[in-house]
C-alpha cells in the first residue's frame, strides 16, 4: 500500500513516522510548498519530496491512501482531489471549518467509493480507551458530570494560521473538538450547548474557552480548551452515581530527565517523557489501514467527525448569541462563519 | 470578650469553637442548640454553658454571636441576636433566599451590629497568596476564572429544601463567587447554569455548573457539585484557574497535605494553615475596634444571588441577569 502524505508539519510528522514504521505500507512521498520542509521531512524517512499534489501524483504510480494534514481551511479542496483520484484518505481534525463542507467531502467520498477518514486521535489515547472502558463497566455507576481540559502554548504555524479565527474556528474548533469527540463516543448525542471564550474580549495571542454540554442522556459536561498556558495537558475526570474517573497528564511522568545546568544558563531543564511501544498516531492510523483492508468499519467514523463539528459550531454560535444552542437545530448551524 | 454560638446543626461550629477558644481574652460564653443533645455534647466539648432557648443566651452579658443554623433559620437568629445589640459572624450561605438576606443586612445596619458572613476561604492562606499575585498585575488583565468547589453530599438537613433553601448550588456557589469578587473587585452580571440530582437518591440539586459573566468582561465558570464519593481520599476542594493577559495562576485551596493509606484506602491529611482560625479572629477584632466586616453582609448576599440566579436559570434554560432576579 502506498501512503502519500500532504503536509510537512506536526500532523505530517506524526502520519509520516506511522506510515514509516508501518507494516505493509510504503510511505511514497511528502508534499509541502516549503520545499525545504517537504525534503527534510522525507528524508528522515527516506522518501520523496514533492511541492504539490499534482506533481507527486505525476511520478507515483498508484497512491492507496493519502493523509491530509495541511491547515484546517484546506482540508475540503484536497479531500475532494484526491476522492476524485479515487484514492483513500485521512484528513486531520476538524474535518472542514464549516458544515457544509464537511457534508460534501462525505457525501463525494461516498460517491467516488473511498474511505474518508478524520484523525480523531483521543480514540486512541490508551488513557481515554480505558476511561471508555471503566466507563463501559459500569463500576462508577451511571455517569452524572464530566470534565476535560485540553491545550498549552498558542499554536504556531505556517503563515500563523491558527491565529485567524475565520481560518481555524479557534481553540473550540480546533483542539476540544477532541474533547466533543470523545464526550460524544462516552455519551452519545448533545442535547445543548453554552460556551465562553476570551476570543474578543483582549488582543494578543490567547485563547481560552469554557464549554458546557448538555448530552441527551442527561449528563453534564465542563470542556475546557485553552491556548493561554505555556505546556501541553490533558485532563480528564468522569463522576458517576458510584465512582470517579480521573487522568491528568501533567501527572504522568514515568521518565524524568534533569540535566545540569549549562555554564550560561541560570539551571536545566526538566524533560518529562511517558513513552509506550506504539504511540496513539501510529494506532489510529493502523487501524484505518486496516480498515481499508478489511473493508470494516472505523472506531471513529466522518459521520462522527461531523456531529464533533456540529458541537463546535454550536459552542461557536452560543459565543455570539450568548444562549444555550440546541444541536436539534443543527441547520441554522450554517450561519456561523 | 464573650462569645455565644447559636446551634451546632452546621458542622463549620465545631471549626469557630475550637477558634474562639485558641484566642487570648476570648471566652466562648455559651452554646444554644435547639438539639438538647447535639448542644449539651458541644458545651461539654468546649467547656461551655448549654441553652435549651437561644434567646436566653442573647440575654446574657456577651459581645457577639456565631450562627451557625440551617441556613433557614439564618434570619431568625440573626434578627434576634441584632435586637440584643449582639454582633454576629453568621455561617454562609448567608440565608437561603435573598429577601431574608436583604432583612438580615437591614437589621444589622438598623440596630448598629457587625453582620460578617463566614466565607473562611478568605482566610486560605494559599487564596492569600494568590490574590498577592493578582494585585501585583503580574497576571495582566485578567480574562477568564475556572473554578471549582466539589464536595461530598452531606446529607441532614443539608439535603431537606425546607432548611437549606437548595443542594449543591446554595451550598458551594458562594465560596468561590466570593473568591472571585474579592480577587478581581468585579460583579456578576449574568448566570447560566446547568443542574441536576442524579448522584445521589435525594430529591435535590447535587450537581451544578455555572458560568458568569462580570461586569469588568471576563467570564467564570463553577463546578458546585457534591460530586466526591465516599471512597474520595478528601472531602473536597476548592480551586482557580485563572487566566490573564500575561500569564495564568493555578490555584489548589487545599493541595498541602499528604497521602495516608491504611485499611480503608487512601486519605488526604491536610497540613495548611486553618482558615478557621483567620476567619474568627478577624471576626473578634472586628468586633474589638467596632470596625466593619472584612466580609459584609453584602458580601454574602452578592454570593448568594449568584446561586438563585443559577436555579433560575436552570428552570427558564436560560442565562438569567443578577438585575432581573
Amino acid at each position: 500500500m502506498n501512503a502519500l502524505v500532504l503536509g510537512a508539519g506536526t500532523m505530517g510528522n506524526a502520519h509520516s513516522a506511522a506510515y514509516a514504521k508501518m507494516e505493509g505500507v510504503r510511505l511514497c512521498g511528502i508534499v509541502d510548498v516549503n520545499e525545504e520542509k517537504a525534503k527534510q521531512l522525507a528524508d528522515r524517512y527516506g522518501t520523496q519530496a514533492f511541492t504539490s499534489y499534482q506533481e507527486a501524483k505525476q511520478q507515483i504510480a498508484a497512491i492507496d491512501v493519502v493523509s491530509v494534514c495541511l491547515p484546517t481551511p484546506l482540508h475540503k479542496e484536497m479531500v475532494m482531489q484526491v476522492a476524485e483520484d479515487k484514492s483513500h484518505i485521512v484528513c486531520e481534525k476538524p474535518l472542514a471549518r464549516h458544515l457544509d463542507d464537511a457534508r460534501e467531502m462525505i457525501q463525494y467520498c461516498q460517491q467516488q467509493g473511498v474511505r474518508l477518514f478524520v484523525g480523531h486521535v483521543v480514540r486512541f489515547f490508551p488513557e481515554y480507551v480505558q476511561a471508555k472502558q471503566v466507563l463501559d463497566t459500569e463500576k462508577i455507576g451511571q455517569p452524572v458530570i464530566a470534565r476535560t481540559t485540553r491545550g498549552g502554548a498558542f499554536p504556531r504555524a505556517s503563515n500563523d494560521w491558527y491565529a485567524n479565527f475565520i481560518k481555524s474556528g479557534g481553540v473550540i474548533l480546533d483542539t476540544v473538538i477532541h474533547d466533543f469527540d470523545f464526550l460524544r463516543w462516552c455519551f452519545g448525542d448533545v442535547e445543548r450547548v453554552y460556551a465562553k471564550t476570551s476570543r474578543g474580549r483582549t488582543a494578543g495571542s490567547i485563547e481560552y474557552a469554557l464549554i458546557t454540554l448538555r448530552f441527551e442522556n442527561g449528563v453534564i459536561a465542563h470542556v475546557e480548551g485553552t491556548w493561554a498556558h505555556q505546556t501541553f495537558h490533558t485532563k480528564l475526570e468522569i463522576a458517576g452515581k458510584d465512582g470517579i474517573i480521573q487522568h491528568d497528564s501533567s501527572a504522568v511522568n514515568p521518565v524524568v530527565l534533569e540535566k545540569k545546568a549549562q555554564a550560561n544558563e541560570a539551571a536545566g531543564v526538566a524533560v518529562p517523557s511517558s513513552p509506550s511501544k506504539d504511540n496513539p498516531y501510529f494506532l489510529e492510523i493502523e487501524h484505518f489501514i486496516e480498515c481499508i483492508k478489511e473493508d470494516k468499519e472505523p472506531i471513529v467514523t466522518a459521520e462522527d467527525a461531523y456531529k464533533a463539528m456540529e458541537i463546535a459550531l454550536a459552542a461557536l454560535e452560543s459565543i455570539e448569541t450568548r444562549k444555550p444552542v440546541y444541536l436539534t437545530h443543527s441547520t441554522d448551524l450554517e450561519g456561523v462563519r | 470578650m464573650k462569645v455565644g454560638i447559636i446551634s451546632f446543626a452546621h458542622g463549620h461550629a465545631n471549626g469557630y469553637a475550637n477558634a474562639l477558644k485558641q484566642i487570648d481574652g476570648v471566652e466562648l460564653y455559651g452554646i444554644a442548640d435547639e438539639e438538647e443533645e447535639r448542644g449539651r455534647q458541644a458545651a461539654d466539648r468546649f467547656g461551655s454553658i448549654y441553652f435549651a432557648d437561644y434567646q436566653d443566651l442573647l440575654k446574657e452579658p456577651i459581645d457577639a454571636v456565631v450562627v451557625t443554623s440551617e441556613n433557614q433559620k439564618h434570619l431568625e437568629h440573626v434578627k434576634a441576636a441584632a435586637e440584643h445589640g449582639k454582633h454576629i459572624l453568621c455561617e454562609k450561605p448567608l440565608s437561603s433566599n435573598v429577601q431574608d438576606a436583604e432583612e438580615m443586612i437591614r437589621v444589622c445596619k438598623e440596630k448598629g451590629v457587625i453582620l460578617q458572613t463566614a466565607f473562611p476561604v478568605r482566610f486560605n492562606t494559599p487564596i492569600q497568596h494568590a490574590k498577592k499575585v493578582i494585585d501585583s498585575g503580574e497576571l495582566g488583565n485578567i480574562v477568564a476564572i475556572k473554578g471549582t468547589n466539589r464536595g461530598t453530599n452531606p446529607g441532614g438537613w443539608f439535603v431537606q429544601k425546607e432548611k437549606s433553601g437548595g443542594g449543591a448550588v446554595i451550598d458551594h456557589t458562594v465560596h468561590v463567587v466570593d473568591i472571585i469578587r474579592w480577587f478581581t473587585k468585579a460583579e456578576i452580571v449574568e448566570v447560566y447554569a446547568e443542574i441536576d440530582d442524579k448522584l445521589s437518591d435525594y430529591e435535590i440539586d447535587d450537581t451544578g455548573l455555572l458560568t458568569m459573566e462580570f461586569d469588568n468582561g471576563m467570564f467564570a465558570t463553577l463546578d458546585c457539585s457534591w460530586s466526591r464519593n465516599k471512597s474520595f481520599p478528601t472531602w473536597g476542594d476548592v480551586t482557580l484557574e485563572i487566566v490573564g493577559t500575561n500569564g495564568t495562576l493555578s490555584v489548589d485551596a487545599f493541595a498541602q497535605k499528604m497521602d495516608v493509606y491504611h485499611e480503608d484506602g487512601v486519605n488526604w491529611s491536610f497540613w495548611g494553615d486553618n482558615m478557621d482560625q483567620g476567619l474568627v479572629e478577624d471576626f473578634v477584632q472586628t468586633v474589638r475596634v467596632k470596625g466593619r466586616p472584612s466580609i459584609s453582609g453584602e458580601d454574602g448576599l452578592k454570593a448568594l444571588e449568584a446561586a438563585m440566579a443559577a436555579y433560575q436559570s436552570s428552570e427558564r434554560k436560560e442565562a438569567v441577569a443578577i438585575k432581573d432576579l
